[in-house]
C-alpha cells in the first residue's frame, strides 16, 4: 500500500521535475546549437544593438578568433595575418573567408565554427576593414615580409643543397623544383622548403594471404590504416591484421631538422629564390 | 504482540539512525577535509587531490581486465565547445564546464541535473578548466574575468565579483584552487602588456583576501609584464605553501624592453595561502621570448631522489625541459630535457637554462625546437609513484620564430609559424630525466592528459579520437575506443557503489567508462 502510492508520488514528482527540466531549458540553453564535429565554437547570438555589421563582427571575432588571429586580425598565436592573406584579399564576395570559417583548416588546427549567414557577414564586413586599417598603417606591423628573408647567400645555399643538406638525393633545380620560387615567394616558400605539408605518402599492405595493395596513404592511427588504391578506392585495415610499410619521403625534411643552422636555412633560400 | 511492535519501532529507529549518520545532513557538501584527504568515490577539485599526481589508488580496473572496458554511460552537452574541464565528484554529482557553462550530472546514470548557461559577449571564449567546490558552493571563473559562487543543489547564483578588468585585456578559464577558506584564482591575457597575478577571494563572502603580483606594474621602466597565472596549482598542507605556474612575458615574441630573468614570468612560485606571500620563486625559463608559459602541472612528490627522501615538486615545462625542485626552498634537483630543444647553450649550475640570444626571434626567422605550443601543454601529467614515471603528453616540435623593429614592444610583437609536429606519451624517470618508454601517439600532434592508477594503468589519448590504457611499466596498449574526437582534458576516475569510473571528455561529449556489471 504504501509502496504503491509513494510510488505515485514519485512519478508525479519526476513528471513536475521533467516538466521543469524541458522549460529550463528552453530558457537558459543558448540560442545557437551546432551540430558537427564537436571542434567548432558555439556561437552566442550577435548583440542586439550593435551598430553595424562590422561591430557585430567585431565582437565575435573577440571572442572566437583573436587567441590564433590576434586582436586586430594581424596574426596571433599560431594564426596567420589575416590582412594579408591572398585569400582573404581575392575574395570579392565573401564566399571564400566564409567557407574557411565554417569548414576550418584541419591541418593547420583552425577548428570550424558553425556561424550563421548573418553571423559570417559580420565577421567579413569586420575582416575587411582591418585590411583597409592595416594598410593605412606605416611600420608597426607583425608579419614577414619577402624583404626579411633576404639575408643568405645563394651559392653557399647551392653547395649546401648539393651536399650537407641532402636535398639534390630527391630534388633538381631543373627538374621538380625548376620555376618553385615563381609559384611561391617568402614566408611560404621558406615553409615549404623546411616542411611540404600537403604531400601525400605511399603505402603498401601486406595482407595475411601474401597479397599486397599498395596505394596513397589516406588514413593512419595505432589501429586502422587506410589507403586510395590505383582505382582511388579507399580500403582500410585493422593495423593489428596486417603489416604495412609507409612511405614517406617527406620525412627526410622532419629529420634534417635538428641538422641546420639558421644560416643554412636562409642560406637555402637566397637560392631557392633563383629558381625563377 | 506488544514486546514485537516496540522491537520493529525500536529497529526502525536505530536503523534511521545509521542511515542518517552514514549520508551527510545536506549532500552536496565539501569540507576542508575531505579536499585534504579525497575519498575514493570523490574527485573534489581539479586535479583530484592537491599533489597533482592525478594518481589514483582504484584497482578495480586492472591490466588483466581493462580489455572488457566498455560504456557505461555518455553525457551529451549538445553544444560544440570542446570539453577542456577536469570534472569534479562530489556526493555523487559531476559538475564540469565549457566557457560559460556548468553541468551537474548524476554520477551513476549520467543524466543531467541542472544546467548553468550565462553567455558572455567579452573574453577569449578559447576553453575552461572546471568549477571548484567548498561546503556547498560552486566557484567558477567566467570569460568576462569574474567570479561567481553558485549553490551546488541548483545552480544559482550566490555571488559575483570582478577578478579583473576584461576591457583591458584580461579573461579567465582556470578551475580555482581552494585552500581553507581561500578561493585562489588566476588570470589570463597574452595580447596586452598586463601584469599576471593571484587573488585570493573569501570562500563565504567573495572578498577580496590577497593579491599576489607576477611582476611589477605595468610601466616600470626595463621591466617585463606578463606571467599569467592560467593553470591550477597544488598545496603542501604540512609546509602550508601553494605552488604555481606562471605565464609567459609580454611582450612576448620582443626581449628588448624586459632585459634580465623577467621574474616571475615563466616561473614557479611558492606563496603562503594566508597572506599571498612569496616564500621561494624558481624561474623555468630566465627572459622567454617563445611564449612557454611554466603553468604545467606543479606535481608535489614525497619520495627518495638519489638515495635522500626529498619533499620535491616536478614539471614537465613547455619549454622542453623536466625539472625537479626541492619544494621547501625551491632549490633545484634535476634540470633536463624530455625532447628535442635547441634554444638553450646549457643548464646553468642554479638549475635554469641558459637561453642562447641567437635563438631569439630575428627579422629573418630563427628555427625553434619546441614549436609555440611547446613540448608539453595545458592537459595534465601524472605521476606513479610505484615506477617512478612522470608520463607526460609530449610533442616533438620545430618552428619559426621571427620579430623585428617594426613589430614594437607591445602583446605578441612578432609573429612564429609551426612547421613540423608529432604526438607521444613520454614516461621519464623522475631521478634521471631518462624516457623508459615512449609510446608514439602519430603525426596528429597532440595527446591528452594522463591519468594512471595504482593496478598499473596509464589512461590518456591519442590526437585520433582514441581513448588508451596503456600498461604503465612498459606504455603499451591494452585497450583502446575510439569517440571520434581527441581529448582536449585530462581523464579522471572515481569508485561509486563498488564500480570504478574512468571519466574522459571527448569532443562535446563526456564518456564514463567502467567494467561490466
Amino acid at each position: 500500500m504504501k509502496t504503491f502510492l509513494g510510488m505515485q508520488r514519485f512519478l508525479a514528482g519526476l513528471t513536475l521535475a521533467t516538466a521543469a527540466g524541458f522549460f529550463a531549458l528552453w530558457v537558459i540553453e543558448p540560442a545557437v546549437h551546432a551540430a558537427g564535429s564537436g571542434q567548432a565554437a558555439v556561437a552566442p547570438a550577435a548583440p542586439a544593438h550593435a551598430a553595424t555589421p562590422a561591430e557585430a563582427g567585431g565582437l565575435l571575432f573577440q571572442q572566437n578568433c583573436t587567441f590564433c588571429h590576434g586582436r586586430d586580425a594581424m596574426g596571433g598565436e599560431t594564426g596567420p595575418d589575416l590582412t594579408r592573406s591572398q585569400l582573404v584579399l581575392g575574395d570579392k564576395d565573401g564566399s571564400k573567408i566564409s567557407e574557411v570559417i565554417r569548414n576550418g583548416r584541419i591541418e593547420k588546427k583552425m577548428p570550424p565554427f558553425a556561424f550563421s549567414d548573418q553571423q559570417l557577414a559580420s565577421l567579413v564586413a569586420f575582416i575587411r576593414e582591418r585590411v583597409t586599417a592595416a594598410a593605412a598603417m606605416n611600420g608597426k606591423r607583425r608579419g614577414v615580409e619577402v624583404a626579411d628573408l633576404q639575408t643568405g647567400n645563394a651559392e653557399s645555399g647551392k653547395q649546401y643543397f648539393d651536399g650537407a643538406g641532402g636535398c639534390s638525393k630527391c630534388h633538381s633545380p631543373t627538374g621538380d623544383l625548376a620555376g618553385i620560387a615563381t609559384r611561391f615567394q617568402g614566408l611560404r616558400l621558406e615553409e615549404r622548403m623546411l616542411y611540404p605539408r600537403d604531400v601525400k605518402s605511399k603505402v603498401t599492405v601486406t595482407l595475411p594471404n601474401g597479397q599486397t595493395v599498395a596505394g596513397t596513404l589516406a588514413y593512419l592511427d595505432e589501429f586502422t590504416v587506410g589507403l586510395r588504391d590505383a582505382n582511388d578506392t579507399y580500403r582500410s585495415w585493422a593495423t593489428a591484421n596486417v603489416k604495412f610499410k609507409v612511405d614517406s619521403p617527406v620525412e627526410a625534411h622532419a629529420e634534417q631538422f635538428p641538422k641546420y643552422t639558421d644560416a643554412d636555412i636562409h642560406n637555402l633560400m637566397a637560392y631557392l629564390q633563383t629558381l625563377r | 504482540m506488544k514486546l514485537h511492535k516496540h522491537s520493529w519501532a525500536l529497529a526502525f529507529a536505530a536503523l534511521a539512525l545509521v542511515i542518517a549518520a552514514r549520508q551527510p545532513l545536506s549532500a552536496q557538501n565539501l569540507d576542508n577535509s575531505e579536499i585534504l584527504k579525497p575519498k575514493p568515490d570523490s574527485w573534489p577539485l581539479y586535479h583530484g587531490d592537491y599533489s597533482g599526481k592525478r594518481h589514483s589508488s582504484l584497482t578495480q580496473i586492472t591490466p588483466k581486465n581493462v580489455n572488457k572496458l566498455s560504456v557505461a554511460w555518455a553525457f551529451q552537452t549538445n553544444q560544440s565547445f570542446e570539453i577542456k574541464s577536469s570534472p569534479i565528484l562530489v556526493d555523487g554529482v559531476l559538475y564540469f564546464t565549457v566557457p560559460d557553462q556548468i553541468w551537474a550530472v548524476d554520477a551513476r546514470s549520467g543524466h543531467r541535473i541542472w544546467h548553468f548557461s550565462q553567455p558572455t559577449k567579452k573574453g577569449l571564449h578559447i576553453g575552461h578548466r572546471g568549477v571548484a567546490m567548498l561546503k556547498g558552493w560552486l566557484y567558477f571563473t567566467t570569460t568576462d574575468a569574474h567570479l561567481i559562487s553558485l549553490n551546488a543543489k541548483d545552480g544559482t547564483v550566490r555571488w559575483t565579483k570582478e577578478i579583473a578588468d576584461v576591457d583591458k585585456g584580461y579573461w579567465t578559464t582556470m578551475s580555482p584552487l581552494i585552500v581553507g577558506n581561500h578561493v585562489i584564482v588566476g588570470v589570463s591575457g597574452d595580447f596586452d602588456n598586463l601584469a599576471g597575478f593571484l587573488r585570493s577571494f573569501d570562500a563565504e563572502t567573495g572578498a577580496t583576501q590577497w593579491q599576489w603580483d607576477s611582476t611589477p606594474p605595468v610601466g616600470t621602466p626595463n621591466s617585463t609584464t606578463g606571467g599569467m597565472t592560467w593553470m591550477t596549482g597544488t598545496y603542501d598542507p604540512e609546509l602550508n605553501l601553494i605552488y604555481w605556474g606562471t605565464g609567459n612575458p609580454t611582450p612576448v615574441l620582443n626581449g628588448k624592453t624586459r632585459p634580465g630573468d623577467d621574474l616571475y614570468t615563466c616561473s614557479i612560485v611558492a606563496l603562503n595561502p594566508d597572506t599571498g606571500k612569496l616564500a621561494w620563486g624558481f624561474s623555468i625559463s630566465p627572459h622567454d621570448t617563445h611564449d612557454w608559459d611554466a603553468v604545467e602541472t606543479p606535481v608535489l612528490v614525497d619520495a627518495d631522489f638519489h638515495g635522500q627522501p626529498r619533499k620535491m615538486l616536478m614539471q614537465a615545462s613547455r619549454n622542453g625541459y623536466f625539472f625537479v625542485l626541492d619544494r621547501t626552498n625551491g632549490k633545484s634537483l634535476l634540470t633536463t630535457p624530455y625532447g628535442p630543444t635547441n634554444w638553450a647553450l646549457g643548464v646553468d649550475k642554479e638549475g635554469h637554462p641558459i637561453p642562447n640570444p641567437d635563438k631569439e626571434p630575428s627579422p629573418d626567422g630563427r628555427l625553434i625546437a619546441p614549436d609555440e605550443g611547446g613540448l608539453t601543454n595545458y592537459r595534465a601529467p601524472s605521476f606513479d609513484p610505484k615506477t617512478g614515471l612522470f608520463i607526460v603528453d609530449a610533442h616533438p616540435s620545430y618552428s619559426i620564430y621571427f620579430a623585428k623593429p617594426a613589430d614594437g614592444a607591445y602583446g605578441w610583437a612578432g609573429a612564429d609559424y609551426g612547421l613540423w609536429g608529432k604526438g607521444v606519451i613520454d614516461a621519464i624517470d623522475y631521478q634521471t630525466g631518462k624516457i623508459r618508454w615512449t609510446h608514439d601517439l602519430g603525426g596528429n600532434g597532440s595527446g591528452a592528459g594522463v591519468l594512471t592508477t595504482d593496478s598499473g594503468l596509464t589512461i590518456t589519448g591519442d590526437g585520433s579520437g582514441n581513448v588508451l590504457a596503456l600498461d604503465t611499466s612498459n606504455g603499451k596498449t591494452l585497450w583502446h575506443a575510439g569517440t571520434g574526437a581527441g581529448m582536449e582534458s585530462s581523464p579522471t576516475t572515481y569508485e561509486l557503489d563498488g564500480r570504478q569510473y574512468i571519466l574522459t571528455g571527448n569532443g562535446s561529449l563526456l564518456f564514463a567508462w567502467a567494467l561490466p556489471q
